[in-house]
C-alpha cells in the first residue's frame, strides 16, 4: 500500500464545509467524496468525520437535518449555513496565504 | 456565541437523544460503506467487516462525538458529582463529621461576615454618608479627650468655615408627654432645620422643619418619627396641625417623617444620651443665641462639600479652633476634630469585630485542617480503588478533579449547613442583646453575605483538598494493586512517613493557641471587670425613673413634697428595708454636672473652670444604695430650703482638694455669685459610667434644697424585684396620674448590662476558641490512631521480640506529644505578636498575661495527652500473634 499524507490539523474542517458547499449531503456522502477528491493523496479517517461534523455543528457552520435519502432511506443530511459559505472563504484565504508563504520560503533555500 | 450556547445546552438536556442520533448516523454510514463493498463482490459478512474497520471504533467515535458537542467538562462533572455521592452514602459517619465541622466554621465566619458586612462595608443608611462628620471638642492637655460644643462655637462654625456644605446643631432631650390618658416620656432632639434634609429625611405627612424656625421667636413645633406616630397616635392620617403637651407646653405636630429614617445613639451620641429619638423640635432660644459659649451640651453635624477631603476639612475647622482658643481662653491642648460619621459609629467597635474576624477564620482554618486529615486518612483507604481507575485510564489531572469535585461538594453542603448555623446566631446574638453594638437591628442574611458564604465554601473546598487529592493522585500503581486493598503497607510506626500529616496537627495546634489564649485573657479581663466594686451594694435593689415635671410641678415646693410623700409610701410597701431618689443615677444614661468653685482655690489661668459631676440626693439615698460614709454625716430631713446649703462629696474630690482629710466645714460653691454650700459628708466613689470607666469628681446636693425634677428612686427590698417594681409603679400612678415611670431595671441588671460588651466578646471568643481546640484533639486523636493502624505490624514486630507495654507507649506518646509541643511553640510564639492587637479589649490584664499563658498552655498539654491516650491503649492492646498473621 502506497503511502498516503496524514490530513494537517484543522483541515478536515475545510474540507468538510468545502464538499457541502457544492451540495447538502449526508455523512457517508461526505465521506466518500472526500476520499474522491483526494484519492490517492490524503488519507480521511472516517471516524473523525462525525466528531468533527459535530463541530462544525456547533459552531453554527453547518445545519443538520434528517431526511430522506436516494434510495428511500432516511439520513442525517449537513447543508452549508450562510455563516459556513464565509467561513470557508476565509478559511480558503487562510490557507491559500499560508500555503503561498511556505512556498516562499522553501523557494528561497 | 449564542448558538454556540444554546446547541451545547441542547446537547446537555437532550443528550440521550442525540446519542440516538449518533448511532443512527453510524449505522447508516455502515451500512453504505457495506453495500459499496458489496457492490465490488464482497460477501455481506465480509463487507460489514470491511466497513466496520474503515469507520474504526463506533465507540471511541461515539465518544468523540460527544467530545466535540462541548458538554463534556459538565457531564463529567455531574458524573464525578453522582460518584461523589454514593462515595458520601458509602461512608455516613466522616461524611456527617466532615459537614458538620465545614458547617460550623463556616457558619461561624458567615455570621461574623454578616455582623461586619452590617458595620462596616454597608455605607450609613444617609445620603452620601462619606461626606457627614461629626465635631467634637478635645483638650487633651486638661484631661478632656472629648466634649459636646456650644451654640456659640456652631455660629463660629458656621460663618467662618470654607468646607461645609451644610450643618446641624442638636440637642439631645427628654419630654413628658402630658393630656393623654397616661403620661409618658419622650426622646427627642432639638435640631436645626438643617439635619432632617441633611440626613435624608423626609416627610411622609406635613413637613419638616423651615429654616426660619431656626430664627428666634416662632411657635413651638414638632415633627414626629414615623414609629412613634404609629405606637401613640395609632397613625392617625389627620394628625398634622394638632397640638400635643409637651413638658406642659402646646406643640403643634408639623409633619410625620418616612418609614425608612433611622436614627440613633451611634450616629449622634447626644449628651443626655439619647437613644433613639422619637419627637424632632426646632432649637430652643438658647442654641439660636450666636453668643452663648456657656453650656457645651450639643452635637455638631456637617456635610462636606463636594471634592473637600476630610483632612482639608480638619485643616479649616483648626484655624477657627485656633481663634477660639485665642479669643476665648481655651487651654493650649483645645481642638476642634472633624470626625466622619461612620468613624463615630464604627470606630469603637472595629478593633473588636476584626478580633473576631481573625478568630473564625483561624477557626475555619482549623476546621479546614481536620477534614483535609480526615480526607488523606480516607484517602489511603481509597488508594486501590483510585489505582483502578488510573489503570483503566484516568489521568492525574482528571482524578484530582473527581476529588476536588467531592471536596468540594463536601464544603457546599458545609456551607449550606453553615448559612441555617449563622442564622440562627444572629437570632441568639439578638437575644444576648449585646448593649452598644451599634447597627444590630439592621443585622442580616443578605446577597453580599451569601455570596462571601459560597466564595469561602469553594475556597475551603480547595484548601482542605488538594493536599489529599495531591497526594492520592500520585499512585504507584503497581504497589497500590498488590496491596491487597489495605493501602500502602506501613514503614514503620513512625511520623516521620507522614510528614504531611504531621504537619497539619502541627498548625491545627499553633492556630488554636493564640485563639485560646485570646479567649483567656477577655474571661480574665472580664472576671477583673467583674470584681471591680461599684462603690454601691447592687443586689436587692430596684430601681426606676419618675420624672415630676411639668406645669403641675413650676413650683420646686411641690417636686420636693412628691417625692417625700413617694418615699413615704414606697417605705411602707412589704419587704422595702430603704428607699431613696437621686437625680443621676450610676451606670444609667442619666447626667448632672457643672462649674465648681472651691473656697481658697484659684484654678490655674487658661483652663476653664473646675467640672465636677453634681447630683440631687434625698436623705436616704446613701443608705438605700448602701454607699458607705466615710466622713461627716449624710444629709438629714432638716436639710430643707430655710437651712444653711449644705453638700456631700465623694472622696475622689475630697482627695483632690483635701488630701488630709480635712474636707468637713470647707466650702464650695457652683459659680462666682451663688451663695457658698459647706460640706458636711463625704462618701465612697461611686462607678457612674461603667466598671471600666474612670470616674469624675461628684457632688450631692439634699434634693430639699436643690429640687430636680426627674429622681431616679431607688428601693432595697427582700422581697421579688418585680413584684416590689409593680408596687412601685402603683403608688406613683395613685399619687399622680400625670407622672410617668421608666427606665425601670434592678441595680444588678445595671451592672450586667455595662459588661454587656465585654461578655458578647468573651462568650463569641471563648466558643471559638473552644471548638479549634475540640477540633485540635480530634486531629491529634485520628493522627495518632491512624499511625497505630498502620504501624500495627511495626508493633506487634516490637513486641514479639520483647518490647514492653511501657516502651510501646512511650513510644506512641513520643510521637503524640512531639508534634503538641512542636505546634504549642508556634502558636506561643503566634500568639505574642496577635495578643498586642487586642490590648483596647483587655481590662486589668497584659496582653502577655503570664497566667493565660501557662494555664492555656497546661490545658493544651493535658488535651494533647488525652488525645493521645486511645490510640496509646490500642497499641498495647495489640496481639503479635494475630496481628501478623493478618499481614
Amino acid at each position: 500500500m502506497e503511502e498516503r499524507l496524514e490530513l494537517p490539523q484543522g483541515t478536515l474542517d475545510l474540507l468538510i464545509l468545502k464538499a457541502l458547499a457544492l451540495e447538502p449531503m449526508h455523512g457517508w456522502a461526505i465521506s466518500e467524496r472526500l476520499q474522491q477528491i483526494s484519492r490517492e493523496a490524503l488519507q480521511v479517517q472516517q471516524g473523525s468525520l462525525y466528531p468533527a461534523l459535530h463541530r462544525l455543528e456547533r459552531r453554527g457552520w453547518i445545519k443538520a437535518n434528517w431526511a430522506i435519502s436516494e434510495n428511500n432511506r432516511r439520513a442525517k443530511y449537513y447543508k452549508l449555513t450562510p455563516r459556513g459559505q464565509k467561513q470557508l472563504e476565509v478559511e480558503t484565504a487562510a490557507w491559500r496565504r499560508l500555503t503561498s508563504a511556505i512556498d516562499h520560503v522553501l523557494d528561497m533555500a | 456565541m449564542l448558538h454556540d450556547l444554546f446547541y451545547r445546552l441542547r446537547a446537555l438536556f437532550y443528550r440521550r437523544a442525540m446519542d440516538a442520533e449518533v448511532d443512527d448516523e453510524l449505522r447508516d454510514h455502515l451500512e453504505r460503506e457495506a453495500e459499496k463493498y458489496q457492490r465490488a463482490g464482497l460477501a455481506p459478512n465480509e463487507a460489514m467487516r470491511r466497513a466496520r474497520l474503515a469507520l474504526g471504533g463506533s465507540e471511541q467515535v461515539k465518544q468523540q462525538c460527544r467530545e466535540s458537542r462541548g458538554t463534556k467538562f459538565i457531564e463529567d462533572l455531574l458524573q464525578d458529582l453522582r460518584y461523589a455521592m454514593r462515595s458520601f452514602a458509602k461512608t455516613p459517619g466522616l461524611t456527617v463529621l466532615i459537614v458538620l465541622s465545614l458547617a460550623i466554621g463556616i457558619g461561624a465566619n458567615t455570621a461574623i461576615f454578616s455582623v461586619t458586612n452590617t458595620l462596616l462595608l454597608k455605607p450609613l443608611p444617609y445620603p452620601h454618608p462619606s461626606r457627614l462628620a461629626i465635631l467634637w471638642l478635645r483638650s487633651p492637655g486638661i484631661g478632656i479627650p472629648q466634649d459636646w460644643p456650644s451654640p456659640g462655637q456652631y455660629h463660629d462654625i458656621v460663618t467662618q468655615n470654607h468646607v461645609f456644605e451644610d450643618t446641624g446643631l442638636v440637642l439631645g432631650n427628654s419630654f413628658i408627654l402630658t393630656e393623654r390618658s397616661r403620661a409618658i416620656k419622650v426622646d427627642g432632639l432639638e435640631a436645626t432645620s438643617s439635619l432632617l434634609p441633611m440626613l435624608g429625611a423626609k416627610a411622609m405627612l406635613g413637613r419638616t422643619f423651615l429654616p426660619e424656625e431656626d430664627e428666634p421667636g416662632k411657635p413651638q413645633t414638632v415633627v414626629l418619627t414615623h414609629g412613634f406616630w404609629q405606637r401613640e397616635f395609632a397613625s392617625d392620617p389627620n394628625i398634622v396641625g394638632r397640638s400635643i403637651t409637651l413638658d406642659g407646653h402646646p406643640h403643634t405636630i408639623a409633619g410625620v417623617l418616612s418609614p425608612d429614617f433611622r436614627l440613633n445613639h451611634e450616629v449622634i451620641p447626644t449628651i443626655a444620651g439619647i437613644d433613639k429619638p422619637e419627637i424632632f423640635m426646632p432649637p430652643d432660644e438658647k442654641a439660636k443665641n450666636v453668643t452663648n459659649y456657656g453650656p457645651e451640651i450639643y452635637n455638631i453635624l456637617a456635610r462636606l462639600k463636594e471634592g473637600i477631603t476630610m483632612q482639608q476639612a480638619q485643616a479649616d475647622i483648626d484655624v477657627i479652633a485656633a481663634r477660639l482658643r485665642r479669643e476665648r481662653h481655651r487651654d493650649r491642648s483645645f481642638t476642634i476634630s472633624v470626625v466622619p460619621l461612620t468613624e463615630q459609629v464604627v470606630g469603637n467597635v472595629r478593633t473588636a469585630m476584626l478580633v473576631l474576624l481573625g478568630a473564625v477564620a483561624l477557626v475555619l482554618l482549623i476546621a479546614c485542617t481536620n477534614v483535609a486529615n480526615l480526607l488523606l486518612s480516607r484517602a489511603v483507604v481509597r488508594q486501590r480503588e483510585i489505582a483502578i481507575r488510573a489503570a483503566l485510564g484516568a489521568g492525574r489531572a482528571r482524578v484530582m478533579r473527581q476529588l476536588l469535585t467531592e471536596s468540594i461538594g463536601l464544603s457546599l453542603m458545609g456551607g449550606l449547613a453553615g448559612v441555617a448555623i449563622s442564622a440562627l446566631s444572629i437570632l441568639i446574638a439578638r437575644r444576648m442583646h449585646p448593649g452598644n453594638i451599634p447597627r444590630l437591628e439592621e443585622l442580616g442574611t443578605d446577597f453580599r453575605v451569601l455570596v462571601f458564604t459560597f466564595a469561602i465554601s469553594i475556597f475551603t473546598g480547595v484548601i482542605f483538598g488538594l493536599a489529599p487529592a495531591l497526594r492520592a493522585s500520585r499512585v504507584d500503581l503497581t504497589t497500590s494493586l498488590k496491596a491487597g486493598g489495605k493501602g500502602l503497607a506501613s514503614g514503620g510506626f513512625s511520623i516521620r512517613h507522614d510528614k504531611l500529616r504531621g504537619a497539619l496537627v502541627i498548625a491545627e495546634l499553633a492556630i488554636s493557641l493564640p485563639l485560646l489564649v485570646a479567649a483567656g485573657l477577655l474571661v480574665r479581663s472580664f472576671i477583673r471587670l467583674a470584681s471591680v466594686p461599684p462603690g454601691f451594694n447592687p443586689q436587692h435593689v430596684v430601681s426606676m425613673n419618675v420624672a415630676a415635671y411639668g406645669q403641675e410641678f413650676k413650683d420646686p415646693a411641690t417636686r420636693v413634697q412628691f417625692y417625700q410623700q413617694l418615699t413615704e409610701r414606697i417605705g411602707h410597701l412589704p419587704g422595702v428595708t430603704a428607699t431613696g431618689a437621686v437625680s443621676a443615677l450610676p451606670l444609667t444614661s442619666a447626667i448632672g454636672w457643672g462649674g465648681m468653685h472651691i473656697e481658697g482655690y484659684v484654678p490655674p489661668p487658661n483652663e476653664p473652670e473646675l467640672q465636677v459631676d453634681q447630683r440631687s440626693a434625698t436623705p436616704p439615698y446613701f443608705n438605700a444604695m448602701e454607699i458607705p460614709l466615710i466622713r461627716g454625716r449624710t444629709f438629714a430631713e432638716t436639710d430643707t430650703d430655710k437651712m444653711p446649703p449644705v453638700a456631700i462629696i465623694d472622696q475622689k474630690m475630697a482627695d483632690r482638694f483635701w488630701p488630709h482629710g480635712n474636707a468637713i466645714g470647707k466650702r464650695i460653691r457652683r459659680s462666682d455669685d451663688s451663695p457658698w454650700i459647706t460640706i458636711v459628708g463625704v462618701v465612697g466613689v461611686v462607678k457612674e459610667y461603667g466598671l471600666d470607666t474612670e470616674t469624675r469628681m461628684v457632688v450631692y446636693y439634699p434634693h430639699a434644697q436643690s429640687p430636680s425634677g426627674t429622681m431616679y428612686v431607688v428601693a432595697r427590698s427582700t422581697t421579688d424585684p418585680t413584684a416590689t417594681i409593680n408596687a412601685i409603679t402603683r403608688q406613683v400612678n395613685a399619687l399622680n396620674p400625670n407622672v410617668p415611670v421608666y427606665d425601670i431595671a434592678t441595680m444588678d441588671q445595671r451592672v450586667q448590662d455595662s459588661m454587656a460588651r465585654q461578655r458578647f466578646a468573651m462568650t463569641m471568643l471563648g466558643g471559638f476558641a473552644g471548638f479549634a481546640m475540640i477540633l485540635a484533639a480530634i486531629g491529634i486523636y485520628g493522627v495518632m490512631s491512624f499511625l497505630v493502624t498502620q504501624g500495627t505490624a511495626d508493633i506487634a514486630i516490637r513486641m514479639a521480640l520483647g518490647a514492653r507495654r511501657a516502651s510501646i507507649l512511650s513510644l506512641v506518646f513520643q510521637q503524640g506529644m512531639g508534634l503538641a509541643l512542636l505546634g504549642i511553640i508556634a502558636g506561643l510564639i503566634g500568639a505574642f505578636g496577635l495578643t498586642r492587637l487586642m490590648s483596647s479589649m483587655l481590662f486589668g490584664v497584659r496582653p502577655t498575661d503570664p497566667i493565660t499563658f501557662f494555664s492555656v498552655l497546661a490545658l493544651l498539654l493535658i488535651v494533647a495527652l488525652s488525645a493521645c491516650l486511645l490510640p496509646a491503649g490500642r497499641a498495647i492492646r495489640i496481639n503479635p500473634m494475630v496481628a501478623l498473621r493478618t499481614e
